[in-house]
């Protein structure tokens, strides 16, 4: 028993004097992560966490500035050929980690196994988003040196592309297009590659320190061999996984964190703080939250909301402002086009696609009295009185959308009599096998754009487009789009802008969806750290320049 | 018999994961021609039974270490070690924690006994087990890190055993009650026997005669106790784990059903490892009453 007894309290001498130098936290850059890094390889990361981390460690050819604009990066300069079919990128004297020169054949040889491994976002290097010659042949198996990229000498790479796309330079900034170096990548063993930072190597602003799949802490160090090295100026930085925002918010107060996210009632909370209230900081973002109606005809409440009146509408009883203003709180704001807002902005005039709000007034709007008209008009045609529509969101997201859900719901039950909404929350992966499976009626969803163009969202609707099927299909607006990605308008800039006006305008007019609001991230930045980039697409925060002081 | 309801647990919960709504994939961008063709790779297509062969001959083929994510295709085995490595270490220290604070308040309380002492001592042990272990990992993370900011507020690899404190500390609660609870009563009833009053009657008193006379009878209820609470602290790291950013089995878990898409692989592979754990655990624990007193030995050869 005296021995034990001794054990203890050398234990607790040794925790004690462990204790000492704690104030070592207070002199790194310690940012939350709202979820985990799926993954570190860019064929298989499909979530703005993984591409976040990814672009700290790894350079395209081009990376956006502040404004969203392409700027050279890995790429010292490019040419386009007259068509704008061909992309000739000249690559700058960059260096792996390793030592190793970054050559036109790492970009080559990342792009040749994304599309072999035709993961989820292979589709980008296809006929929708990036157009490269052969994509589609060789995500569905073709042989992959057909891929419309070739290496002409270490230092130049040139891309075929099947039709001009205008916000190509844009495209190669997303992580996506990233380069991998095919010596190290062999070396490693099968299925390794970005699981440890043994097993990635940058050429990048940072390289991982430490890092494990699913790592709740990440640590990073400033890559000394980076082309851009002088720009960088933290020393490295460190990444917390926090799920809970109440969790993120004390560790702020607390200091263990210096930038973190925060939702709903806490942003009201932090506005009556005045010490919160200064490091309070509302970052616009490209996500559009929006219903998506089943169209399907054998739905199983007999393809109700196959009825453009019906949805037209729930669209019109909706009011928007309320559910960003005692909702959501977190300056996200209500949107009334099926583009969002703070994105994709016109190349000459630079004003946002979706910056006039009012453009579609006639469809969608808050109207209690239009909205009654239009249910007359479905109770009419569909000889129902009464509908009974199940609402299927995902759950694990934070209790916004919760309260999001709840709200639509009262809404439209008070202002449609005999419309009636059974909310069905569920974790994410059950929504999605609903959504696959056809089993819903209305869906709470949201979309995150890819690329700085509005196709990025137009796609989702075409007869073929992936994701939530509305199960609508449409040939005017299937041409449309096809003739803006493929077709005849692709290489005409203004002719392109006003047919996706056109594409805009036939889903808002027929309901395909309701959109509800552009997402607002509100972030608490403490007043010494500054220098962090926020974007609307791709990559959202940016850390390459961040300081703290 | 291990082996057995281990297979059969295998089975049930290769069933189980593959009944569950869900897919291993995000498919938000994929079109339906692309899953089905991920389908037919990982082998998902083929009927429930030859899929489960086919998993069983990999298990047995050279442990689960075979096995990668579905998700990602990376080998499980490493991940999942590490995890298990800090898991396992915190877990360690919750029991040891535990169990001494458990045992020298059920000495205390069984040397004061129908004092107040006692009453306080019972208090504790109640509420330990009354109060849910989250309730308890949120109100130490908030009183030792944000209020008085002695702590690290998070885990912290870089210090392992400094910021392994609240984790611990916060899954042995249980452990401290009922471990103080089985003390306290085991010991009182050995107190009370022939045997010790004799001790007594012979002038040995207060800590000398439980240490020399008392405590040897009474822990071995204790250490039967103790053995179940270790694949209690299993589920409570579940919790522990994300509340405190561990990177652990727990954690491991919950973001292979809860996370993007489902990783069957990873699922299965960690329930494997906590049902053997479980069985192990039994097992050793029916070896352990054996060598522990020699009667159950004696009754089971008479019975």
């Amino acid at each position: 028993m005296k021995k034990i007894f001794a054990l203890m309290m050398l234990a607790l001498a040794m925790l004690t004097t462990a204790c000492g130098g704690d104030d070592s936290s207070d002199d790194q850059l310690k940012v939350m992560l709202g979820s985990n890094v799926v993954s570190l390889d860019t064929a298989q990361a499909t979530d703005l966490v993984s591409f976040e981390v990814i672009a700290d460690c790894i350079d395209g050819l081009t990376q956006l500035d502040s404004e969203g604009r392409a700027v050279p990066a890995i790429a010292e300069s490019f040419d386009v050929s007259s068509d704008g079919k061909i992309y000739t990128f000249h690559l700058r004297d960059a260096k792996w980690a390793n030592g190793d020169d970054v050559t036109a054949d790492d970009f080559v040889f990342a792009w040749r196994r994304h599309c072999q491994k035709a993961e989820e976002y292979s589709y980008m290097f296809g006929s929708t988003v990036a157009c490269i010659k052969n994509a589609d042949a060789v995500i569905k198996g073709g042989d992959p040196s057909t891929l419309g990229v070739k290496a002409t000498d270490p230092k130049t790479l040139v891309v075929e592309l099947d039709a001009p796309v205008s916000f190509f330079p844009s495209l190669m900034a997303f992580p996506t297009f990233y380069p991998i170096n095919q010596k190290f990548y062999d070396a490693l063993a099968e299925g390794t590659y970005g699981t440890s930072p043994d097993a990635y190597l940058s050429n990048g602003a940072f390289t991982l320190k430490t890092y494990m799949p699913g790592a709740a802490n990440i640590q990073l160090e400033k890559n000394p061999s980076y082309w851009d090295a002088a720009r960088v100026k933290l020393d490295g930085f460190s990444y917390q996984v926090v799920s809970s925002s109440d969790n993120a918010l004390t560790a702020f107060k607390n200091k263990t964190l210096n930038v973190v996210e925060i939702r709903g009632n806490q942003v009201e909370n932090v506005k009556n703080d005045p010490d919160l209230v200064k490091s309070l900081k509302i970052i616009p973002s490209g996500q559009l939250q929006y219903l998506s109606f089943n169209q399907d005809p054998k739905n199983h409440h007999a393809g109700a909301l196959a009825n453009a009146n019906l949805r037209l509408a729930i669209s019109n009883a909706i009011d928007r402002n309320s559910l960003v203003d005692n909702f959501i709180m977190n300056g996200s704001k209500a949107t009334y086009t099926a583009i969002p807002l703070n994105f994709a902005p016109h190349a000459e005039t630079g004003i946002y696609f979706a910056d006039n709000q009012e453009r579609y007034a006639d469809w969608i709007g808050f109207d209690v009295d239009r909205a009654k008209k239009f249910l007359d008009a479905a109770k009419s045609e569909l000889g129902k009185d009464t509908f009974e529509l199940n609402m299927i969101y995902a759950n694990d997201g934070g209790d916004t959308v919760i309260k999001v859900a709840q709200a639509i719901k009262s809404q439209v039950e008070e202002n449609l009599p005999g419309v009636e909404i059974n909310l069905q929350p569920m974790p994410k992966a059950e929504y999605l096998t609903n959504v696959t499976s056809n089993s819903y009626d209305v869906a709470l969803t949201n979309w995150s754009p890819d690329y700085n163009d509005p196709m990025t969202f137009l796609t989702l609707w075409t007869t073929d487009g992936c994701e939530i099927s509305e199960h609508w299909s449409n040939a005017a607006y299937d041409k449309l789009i096809a003739d803006c990605t493929t077709g005849e308008l692709a290489a005409d800039y203004d002719g392109r802008w006003g047919a996706m006006y056109d594409a805009e305008k036939i889903l808002l007019e027929q309901a395909v969806i309701a959109p509800l609001y552009t997402n607002a991230r509100a972030m608490l930045i403490s007043d010494n750290v500054n220098g962090i980039d926020f974007q609307a697409t791709g990559i959202e925060r940016v850390f390459k320049s961040a300081a703290l002081k | 018999m291990s082996v057995l309801t281990l297979f059969v647990i295998i089975f049930v919960l290769f069933v189980l994961i593959r009944i569950m709504p869900g897919d291993p994939f995000p498919v938000e961008r994929m079109t339906a021609e692309m899953i089905a063709q991920k389908r037919i790779e990982l082998g998902l297509d083929k009927p429930l039974l030859e899929q489960f062969i086919n998993y069983m001959s990999m298990l047995l083929s050279g442990s689960f270490g075979n096995g990668t994510s579905l998700y990602n295709g990376a080998p499980i085995k490493p991940i999942l070690l590490a995890c298990l490595e800090n898991s396992f270490k915190i877990g360690v220290l919750a029991i040891a924690f535990g169990t001494t604070v458990g045992l020298t308040i059920g000495i205390i309380a069984a040397l004061n006994r129908g004092t107040i002492i006692d009453g306080v001592c019972t208090i504790v042990s109640i509420l330990g087990v009354c109060i849910p272990s989250y309730v308890f990992m949120i109100f130490l993370q908030y009183f030792f890190a944000y209020q008085i900011p002695f702590f690290p507020y998070f885990f912290d690899p870089s210090r392992f055993l400094f910021s392994s404190i609240m984790p611990s500390m916060s899954l042995s609660l249980l452990t401290i009650s009922t471990v103080a609870r089985f003390t306290r009563n085991e010991l009182i009833e050995v107190m009370n026997s022939d045997y010790v009053k004799l001790a007594e009657s012979k002038g040995i008193y207060g800590f000398e005669l439980i240490r020399r006379h008392v405590l040897r009878n009474a822990l071995i209820p204790v250490v039967t106790v103790i053995a179940p609470l270790v694949v209690d602290l299993l589920t409570g790291a579940m919790v522990m784990e994300k509340i405190y950013g561990v990177n652990g089995v727990g954690k491991l878990m919950v973001d292979a059903i809860a996370g993007e898409g489902i990783d069957y692989n990873y699922v299965l592979a960690l329930s494997i490892v906590f049902s053997s754990l479980y069985i192990g655990i039994m097992l050793v624990l029916d070896i352990l009453y054996g060598i522990i007193d020699p009667r159950i030995r004696l009754a089971s050869k008479e019975g």
